[in-house]
């Protein structure tokens, strides 16, 4: 019996008081993915500390343009907000295509970027995890593993981060604001996760003592050419075998802005910085697509359970990009 | 004159309160219980060496901990073998907490009661039980092999052999122009009703009785198990299914260890105790379905007509037999469908395996049997080059051959004889609906873009309203208001509708004014239960004999203060009238009022009741000698064999040349179960059974390892389908009337899921070109099966036309595109 004490902090001042001060805290969300865990044995914190109460769930619009989504939103209310629909609609496209509508009703934004990997062996407690205990060994690397990681992967892990918001995302260079009693910071996206390396334990940069407040989104015109787009085994409440988040502007038949950000390849959203600085400038068609899709691969590697996860993300990128292209992505 | 309410789409009359959250189930009730919990074993085929509970003792909150040596008397010995049969020579059931040996992951070893949940769960994580791991056997290959036993005393693993032929049918095959043989594979699944089991067990202490609430599909059946358990008279036991949020089958079987256990902890510490299943636990300890390797030797005419039909079968009955063999008799007569092979010859294996148990599952085998005979009726088709269709019409048994006997024992010990059907009428209502005849050219069309695109086919006959009986009891009380009661159960199916509309009709009175209880022993005491599509059959008759009953006692009574004759009387709107004369009426609770002299007055209508009431014959008692007090009647419906509904179905797929994903484009339903209560609820039913199949066809599994751990018991993992996955579904029906009941009903719970693999496995292979044999399939299996025909490892179908071009190999990738790939809208 694990005996857990819950507590309501007021203000975030509080809140960050808490989690330093009384050992084994940790900030509680909507709850989807910790009490999970929590109920799986995987993650067994000594006080809940109820971040939910908080003044965080605002979405409002900066002075450059950009959004500034408050950490405590609802996944819900996230991709229903109708300047993120208009300005961004590969978030809110990423939004809906996680999870399922009771889920996205409780989980928030913060919680979105912080959830852990859904690796089976993750969360079997039989199974050696280095993402569980660090040096224990991974039985994902030869096991029954179609989730598993092709992009960034190390000998210690092949998850994947699950969350399709963030792939969309660190699309939009978006920044994640953080605060701790000794301060505020932004990281941006692309470096909030990370990639296992040693330490696959570590999931993010996010220091024990700080708390999400909010996602920054800046201003960028190219989001309005953008799409996300989610492969999986059903068509709702389903994780991704391979996810694009994509954006792209052509002029002339030729591709002048690009980008394009994975999901459910690698131990972070994926950017394809590889294909975006090979496709920039070139004709907008499939073949060059597929080629600069396929140059954005040649780094991955497949398992026995994985390989067609290669071949599933050049085509999905390219079938993304083409979409866009058809539907107006000419300026 | 009262509206038509029989065979009216009604709108469901309990929907408002379920969807609104105002249904009451099994964890709505209780609120101040105390919890269980199991230790269940991990293990797939072990012998228990220990059982340490020490570490667990100081847990506040713990009431008790027990494990089977603590089981007194019968509650300690194994539970009831509920179908015996005499092919079941090595019938074997599990103890409601294990003994000595588990035999599959999840089965019970101990139990746990504490203040909550939270805190059972806790005692639970403290018990060690030590193990001495055995062989487990996994699938039926292994069963069947017999090298390692689930149970040391039955040889081979074989818990029953049974054999049926009717006619010679090895001279049958060798006389025959054409022989074929198919190996055939259906995997396992499982019910997943929305709401698992759970129990909850009062204790009278004062009177001595006790009160069992259970997410069950039968109430009597769980009243005399556990009174029989514990020792207890039927009479000091009641049981209530509360709303029961789906069956499916598996809460059929019963008593189910917790069942016994609930109830015996309950009286043992004089406290309610409840247990409530959490998903994980229906996974692996709750029963699974489907699962049979098929061999089929079939030999034919030139013009496709079956000469003589030879199917052995295996199938995986799970580690113990609770339910008998229920499952594989089904399979082993239904298989033969709306045909009549010259003859026919099934012998079947029920095998052990340490895996959880089988039990019915909507369709309970018929799936399986579907799969067969449809399977052998493309192969026919194809062997001879002639149309699907064509080659099933020839097959059909005739309207004017009903009843058709076929000469073998059905699941009820009874003659497998169709009672009625027009097979050649529904064919040709199917082939209308899909188009059949237009789709060459719309394929040709569709492979002139690009696309591939097969149509499949898939015939049944369910044998439904299997007996032995059902009862409805029906009380009209001084306001009007109808109560009607029958002993079966409902878990969703629409009963307080399509019984109330029996009653609505059958006495002449608003349906508004009608009260359906289900499931209740206290108002229903003699019950079977729901199960094998008999409950509009079997208690909707039984109803509306009952309302019959009641009808003519309120003639009478009507009558003789009316002064006229009965026939003269019609009954309205809850009014009794005489026709032609609506001024001189009197209504149905007035009629109770009369029907029921009473000493004393406790309203208005009491007192115009009361002995001393009005004028009085002196010579007469108040209650005649051959009469009851009260307005009410009862009657039990008990048939002399079960009615054999059917339908056909047809799917239009395309699968993806390049990842193999399959896609229902269309899906069309002929259905005949009879005359219709409620097409709205016919329809609702075939929409669930349909989606249900679409889960068998292309999703749903259960992954067993080498060593029995079912890997995907959750439902991230088992992937049923969701709206994204089911169809449209285009439906029709066709109402050929049962001539062996009063209302001309069969049965339609189970009918949409009965065909659905076949159909897609038909379709797929229209599509491909080659024969689907295993089922379900995914797009990684279909990928692979591609690559075994283009390197000839499986023949092209021969058919009438020509097989697609070989796979296309998305070429420039490097790697097997062997994924499912689906966009959410």
């Amino acid at each position: 019996m694990r005996p857990v004490s819950y507590a309501v902090p007021a203000s975030v001042d509080e809140a960050l008081a808490a989690i330093a001060d009384l050992p084994g805290a940790k900030f509680l969300g909507g709850g989807t993915n910790l009490v999970d865990l929590m109920r799986e044995g995987i993650e067994a914190p000594d006080v809940l500390v109820d971040v939910t109460r908080l003044p965080l769930a605002e979405i409002t619009e900066t002075a450059d343009g950009g959004l500034r989504i408050g950490s405590g939103v609802r996944n819900t209310d996230l991709a229903a907000h109708p300047l993120l629909r208009g300005r961004y609609p590969v978030v809110a496209q990423a939004v809906v295509m996680g999870a399922s509508g009771q889920i996205r009703n409780m989980a928030t934004v913060g919680g979105n970027l912080l959830q852990r990997t859904r690796c089976l062996y993750f969360y079997d407690q039989a199974a050696a995890c280095n993402k569980r205990e660090r040096g224990a060994g991974c039985d994902a690397a030869a096991g029954h593993n179609r989730m598993g990681a092709i992009l960034g992967a190390s000998e210690h892990c092949v998850a994947v981060h699950p969350s399709d918001l963030a792939v969309a995302l660190v699309l939009l260079d978006a920044q994640v604001e953080v605060v701790s009693r000794s301060g505020t910071r932004t990281i941006s996206v692309g470096d909030f996760h990370r990639l296992p390396g040693q330490t696959p334990d570590v999931d993010t940069t996010l220091a024990a003592d700080e708390l999400v407040t909010a996602v920054l989104l800046p201003p960028e015109p190219l989001a309005l050419r953008s799409r996300y787009r989610k492969v999986r085994d059903r068509a709702s409440y389903a994780f991704a075998l391979v996810s694009v988040a994509a954006a792209l502007e052509v002029r002339d038949d030729s591709v002048t802005q690009v980008r394009v950000a994975l999901g459910g390849v690698a131990h972070k959203p994926w950017r394809a910085t590889v294909l975006e600085e090979q496709l920039t400038g070139r004709s907008a068609t499939d073949e060059e697509f597929e080629r600069a899709a396929r140059a954005e691969l040649a780094q991955a590697v497949g398992g026995p359970d994985t390989e067609f996860k290669i071949g599933l993300a050049v085509r999905t990128i390219t079938a993304t990009l083409r979409r866009l292209r058809d539907e107006g992505g000419a300026a | 004159m009262t509206s038509q309410m029989f065979g009216a789409p009604v709108k469901r009359r309990e929907d408002p309160r379920l969807v609104t959250g105002g249904g009451r189930y099994l964890d709505d009730l209780g609120h101040s219980a105390l919890a269980a919990a199991f230790v269940r074993s991990p293990h797939a085929h072990a012998r228990i060496v220990d059982i340490e509970v020490s570490d667990a003792l100081d847990v506040d909150g713990l009431v008790g901990i027990w494990t089977h040596e603590d089981l007194p008397g019968r509650v300690g010995e194994p539970l009831p073998l509920l179908i015996p049969h005499p092919t079941l020579t090595h019938g074997r059931t599990q103890f409601a907490l294990a003994r000595d040996e588990v035999n599959y992951v999840g089965e019970a070893v101990v139990m746990v009661v504490a203040r909550d949940r939270y805190v059972a769960e806790d005692v639970c994580q403290r018990i060690r039980v030590d193990y001495e791991l055995l062989t487990p056997v996994v699938g039926i290959a292994n069963a069947r092999d017999g090298s390692a036993l689930v149970h040391d005393d039955v040889p081979g693993n074989v818990a029953c052999r049974m054999l049926q032929e009717v006619g010679d049918v090895d001279a049958a095959i060798a006389a025959a122009p054409h022989t074929l043989e198919l190996d055939l594979d259906i995997e396992r699944s499982a019910c997943m009703p929305m709401e698992g089991k759970g129990v909850l067990a009062r204790w009278d202490s004062d009177k001595g009785e006790l009160r069992i609430f259970s997410s069950t599909q039968t109430s009597t059946g769980v009243r005399a198990a556990v009174a029989a358990k514990l020792d207890l008279p039927l009479a000091k036991v009641e049981c209530i299914a509360p709303d029961v949020g789906g069956g499916f089958g598996v809460k059929i079987n019963h008593p189910w260890p917790e069942e016994v256990l609930i109830p015996w902890a309950a009286r043992l510490l004089d406290q309610e105790v409840k247990w409530t299943e959490d998903r994980r636990e229906h996974f692996i300890s709750s029963a699974h379905e489907r699962g049979q390797l098929q061999q089929i030797r079939v030999g034919f005419d030139d013009d496709g007509r079956v000469l003589g039909l030879d199917v052995k079968f295996w199938h995986d009955n799970g580690a113990y037999t609770p339910y008998g063999i229920i499952v594989p008799i089904i399979t082993s007569t239904q298989l033969l469908g709306p045909y009549k092979p010259g003859a026919y010859r099934c012998e079947f294996w029920s095998l052990y395996t340490n895996t959880v148990l089988v039990t019915p599952y909507r369709g309970a085998g018929r799936p399986q049997g579907c799969f067969a005979m449809e399977r052998t009726m493309d192969a026919i088709a194809d062997r001879l080059g002639l149309d699907r269709a064509e080659v099933r019409s020839r097959n059909f048994i005739l309207p004017s051959e009903m009843p058709y006997d076929h000469g073998l024992l059905f699941q009820d010990g009874r003659p497998l004889k169709y009672d009625s059907g027009d097979f050649p009428a529904s064919l040709a209502k199917l082939k209308a609906l899909v188009g059949w005849d237009d789709f060459a050219a719309y394929r040709e069309q569709a492979e002139a873009e690009g696309r591939r695109v097969g149509l499949g086919i898939g015939c049944y006959v369910e044998g439904t309203g299997v007996g032995p009986y059902e009862g409805g009891h029906i009380q009209i009380e001084t306001s009007g208001r109808v109560n009607v009661s029958t002993g079966l159960t409902s878990q969703g199916q629409g009963h307080e509708t399509s019984f109330a509309q029996i009653v609505a009709q059958e006495l002449g009175v608003s349906i508004e004014d009608v009260f359906v209880t289900t499931g209740d022993t206290r108002r229903m005491p003699y019950a079977v239960g729901t199960f094998a599509s008999r409950a509009a059959v079997m208690s909707g008759n039984a109803i509306a004999l009952a309302a019959r009953n009641v009808r003519a006692k309120a003639l009478r009574i009507a009558a003789d203060a009316l002064e006229v004759s009965a026939e003269d009387l019609e009954i309205v709107d809850g009014d009794i009238r005489v026709k032609g004369a609506p001024g001189t009426h009197m209504t149905l609770g007035t009629v109770s009022v009369m029907s029921n002299p009473l000493r004393y007055a406790f309203d208005e209508a009491a007192k115009a009741a009361t002995q001393f009431a009005g004028t009085a014959d002196y010579s007469k008692p108040p209650v005649a000698d051959d009469d009851e007090p009260g307005l009410e009647g009862k009657d039990f419906y008990s048939p002399t064999q079960a009615t054999f509904a059917n339908g056909m179905h047809a799917a239009i797929v395309e699968t993806d040349p390049v990842t193999a994903e399959v896609k229902i484009l269309r899906y069309c339903v002929i259905h005949d179960c009879g005359t219709m209560i409620n097409p709205m609820i016919v329809e609702g039913q075939v929409h669930g059974g349909v989606a249900q199949g679409v889960g068998g066809a292309l999703y749903e599994r259960m992954v067993y390892d080498d060593s029995g751990q079912l890997l995907n018991a959750s439902f991230m993992d088992f992937l049923m389908p969701y709206a994204s996955e089911v169809p449209h579904i285009e439906t029709d029906h066709l109402e050929t009337p049962s001539p062996l009941n009063p209302l001309g009903i069969k049965g339609a719970g189970e009918a949409g899921c009965i065909p659905v693999t076949a159909v897609i496995a038909s379709a797929i292979s229209d599509a491909e070109g080659f024969a689907i044999t295993s089922m379900p399939i995914s797009p990684v299996e279909l990928w692979e099966l591609r690559q075994r025909h283009a390197r000839g490892e499986i023949p092209s179908l021969r058919g009438t036309r020509h097989t697609p071009s070989a796979p296309v190999t998305s070429a420039p990738v490097t790697s097997a595109p062997s994924t499912p790939s689906r966009e959410a809208p």
